[in-house]
């Protein structure tokens, strides 16, 4: 939800947003590469960026839903890990099923791990990082004791077989296409875009997120909310980790585990705040744009990879620095009026 | 009703309990930590284990951290010391890292074995079922045939910090540029070949930024796959070689369609298998010098200052053998 920023208000050739500066660094970022290397702004390789960064998306968009309602997840990932082996031995028992019985049984599946996280946080009044650690341990824990490890190659053919939406060929010869995990990430960010900003349950649950106790005695119900949120992200997470064993083709048990982080990165960086009622669809979608891009162009550009790691902190560096709006106001101004004692109290 | 099924349960449960304690307590144990668990690589492992832990009347298990991290290693080797184990078998991701805790293990006296680590300080012995250079170069020879001898070629490690892994990488560089001068490295080695996903987005961003790419040598189990399935996804198989060591099962199709050309492995169930045979001999005080048979190794000729025995036991991997390999469970 964008909200109007009091900060900033002097210089209005400024962006006002975390988003906007987003979007400034993204697009100078972008045009140093376009003009660093010869392949980055073609159309193939921006649609290769979008069928990369299409699962993380997925997650970021779910994840978003639950920070704007003022908690936090951990446990999606692994999650998605358990999703992908409960739907790939469900349509298998059922002797194949296809996609529309698998984005089932996948959201079906994800939506219950969701619930599990949100019960344990409203009924047992335990904070959401507390519980999602937990129950992150739990699942993987489980899926391991279960699978012993073993991964499934043997997946049923119409989640092998790769679905290409929309291709053409550039004129070098390349093929510029987009894949299924795309059309589905577009489906899944409008949806949690509608839900969001465009109906009365997305403005509870930022209104929620904002603050808690206010919600519950206007009386918004705090429990469904719960639910919703973390159903919501179980959800997505299902649907992103049956994207993720469609396009590696092989349901491996600890593929996922480890990339909540890159997620939360993203989306952090994206402007949602830790503390909820904060965070827009496009800030997500911009973080998870930026550091995609970051590795993408860092490939492009030969950058040795022992250099890899160094290069994507300092990114993310300088674009935390330059979207905290109250942090780069505070250091403009002393900029521009060095003072010593008080720097201007409040106001 | 419930209630007595209950207390059925836990009675047959306690007494399982301490059927496995009693047994356990005659037997020696060995633990042996491995990069990461839950790979197809280390599953196979742990079978060679299990197997060879029943024969030789060991309680040997394998131990498989959820991340390839060295700091987790050292902690697994740190309850191992904690739980009084005879032996402890580790295949490093960071040699150094786990100097100090092996030293203590030793001090202890519990035989310390590793493998893949041919640098390694503090161990009993160090085994390797391949030699780093006899494996880096059967690699490059291979690939070279692949792409014809010439053009460009991207190269992938496990991680940058893993020894085997870069050591091979070596090995196949310093050949390929005696051999083949006409082949150039397009950049530095990518630590991307623990991870399908990563192996798999670098591959595809190496094809856009070299549109002349002619191959992958990649080392490290996932790195063949990953890139195998973005040459796939671009449809440059035939154009673009994949050559590298990976998991049968796993490359099977990749390797029937034609976009992995192949690669050489050695049988992680072996390698497990010779963790406790090697383990029972030393426990037993049997020597192992020159001219030693050891089961799965064959005739060794260890080195007794560097602590290496290294062998040349490789399976080929291609078209007419991957069916057979899978078909293990490999």
């Amino acid at each position: 939800m964008p909200e109007p920023h009091p900060h900033g208000a002097g210089r209005r050739w400024l962006p006002r947003s975390t988003e906007g500066w987003l979007v400034v660094v993204i697009l100078v970022f972008g045009a140093f590469l376009g003009l660093a290397t010869d392949t980055f702004l073609t159309f193939a390789n921006i649609f290769d960026l979008l069928n990369i960064s299409a699962f993380n998306a997925i997650m970021a968009v779910g994840l978003l839903v639950v920070l704007v309602a003022g908690g936090i997840d951990i446990s999606f990932a692994v999650a998605a890990s358990v999703v992908q082996y409960l739907t790939a031995v469900t349509v298998m028992q059922l002797g194949g099923g296809n996609w529309a019985i698998g984005l089932l049984l996948a959201s079906a599946f994800g939506f219950m791990l969701g619930a599990i996280n949100a019960s344990l946080i409203y009924y047992f009044r335990i904070i959401s990082i507390v519980v999602t650690i937990a129950t992150f341990n739990i699942f993987f824990g489980l899926l391991m004791f279960f699978t012993r490890g073993r991964s499934i190659y043997d997946l049923p053919d119409w989640l092998l077989d790769r679905i290409i939406v929309f291709e053409f060929e550039t004129p070098g010869g390349d093929f510029a296409f987009l894949t299924l995990p795309v059309v589905v990430m577009v489906a899944v960010v409008a949806a949690t875009w509608l839900f969001l900003n465009r109906s009365s349950l997305g403005r509870q649950l930022y209104a929620m997120g904002d603050n808690a106790e206010g919600a519950r005695r206007v009386g918004i119900n705090i429990a469904a909310m719960h639910f919703l949120a973390y159903g919501w992200l179980g959800v997505c997470a299902g649907i992103g980790g049956l994207m993720q064993a469609h396009y590696v083709q092989e349901v491996v048990p600890n593929a996922l585990y480890g990339r909540e982080l890159d997620v939360l990165a993203a989306v952090v960086l994206g402007g949602a705040r830790l503390g909820g009622g904060r965070g827009t669809i496009l800030g997500a979608l911009l973080g998870v744009t930026l550091v995609t891009m970051t590795q993408n162009g860092l490939n492009l550009m030969g950058v040795s990879p022992y250099a890899f790691q160094m290069v994507v902190g300092l990114v993310i560096l300088v674009a935390i620095t330059m979207s905290n709006l109250e942090g780069l106001e505070a250091f403009l101004r002393r900029f521009a009026r060095p003072r010593r004692g008080q720097t201007g109290g409040k106001g | 009703m419930q209630r007595r099924m209950f207390g059925g349960l836990a009675a047959a449960l306690a007494i399982g309990l301490m059927a496995s304690t009693a047994m356990a307590q005659d037997m020696p144990r060995m633990g042996v930590v491995v990069k990461i668990g839950g790979i197809p690589w280390f599953n196979a492992m742990e079978v060679g284990i299990q197997e060879q832990g029943k024969e030789l009347g060991w309680d040997a298990w394998m131990v498989g951290p959820t991340s390839a991290d060295p700091a987790l290693q050292v902690r697994a080797v740190e309850d191992l010391i904690a739980q009084g184990v005879d032996a402890i078998g580790v295949v490093p991701n960071d040699a150094e890292v786990l100097e100090p805790v092996l030293a203590r293990a030793r001090e202890q006296g519990i035989i310390v074995i590793t493998h893949e680590s041919p640098n390694q300080e503090n161990v009993d012995w160090n085994f390797e079922m391949a030699s780093l250079k006899g494996f880096g170069e059967a690699h490059a020879k291979l690939f070279a045939e692949a792409v014809g001898g010439e053009g460009e070629y991207a190269l992938y490690v496990g991680s940058l910090t893993v020894p085997a892994h870069n050591a091979w990488a070596d090995a196949a560089v310093a050949y390929l540029e005696a051999n083949h001068p006409d082949m150039t490295l397009v950049a530095d080695r990518f630590g991307v070949a623990e991870s399908v996903d990563d192996s798999r987005s670098t591959a595809l961003d190496l094809m856009r930024a070299h549109p002349e790419l002619k191959g992958f040598l990649a080392f490290g189990s996932q790195g063949p796959i990953g890139a195998g399935r973005a040459v796939d996804e671009r449809r440059k198989a035939g154009e673009i070689a994949v050559v590298g060591p990976f998991s049968p099962g796993q490359g099977q199709r990749l390797v029937h369609d034609g976009v992995i050309s192949g690669g050489f492995m050695w049988n992680p169930m072996e390698a497990g298998r010779v963790f406790v045979t090697m383990a029972d001999m030393l426990k037993k005080g049997e020597p192992i010098e020159d001219g030693t048979e050891i089961p799965g190794l064959g005739v060794v000729s260890p080195d007794a200052e560097t602590h290496n025995i290294i062998v040349d036991a490789l399976v080929t991997l291609n078209k007419d053998t991957v069916d057979e390999l899978a078909g293990m469970g490999l």
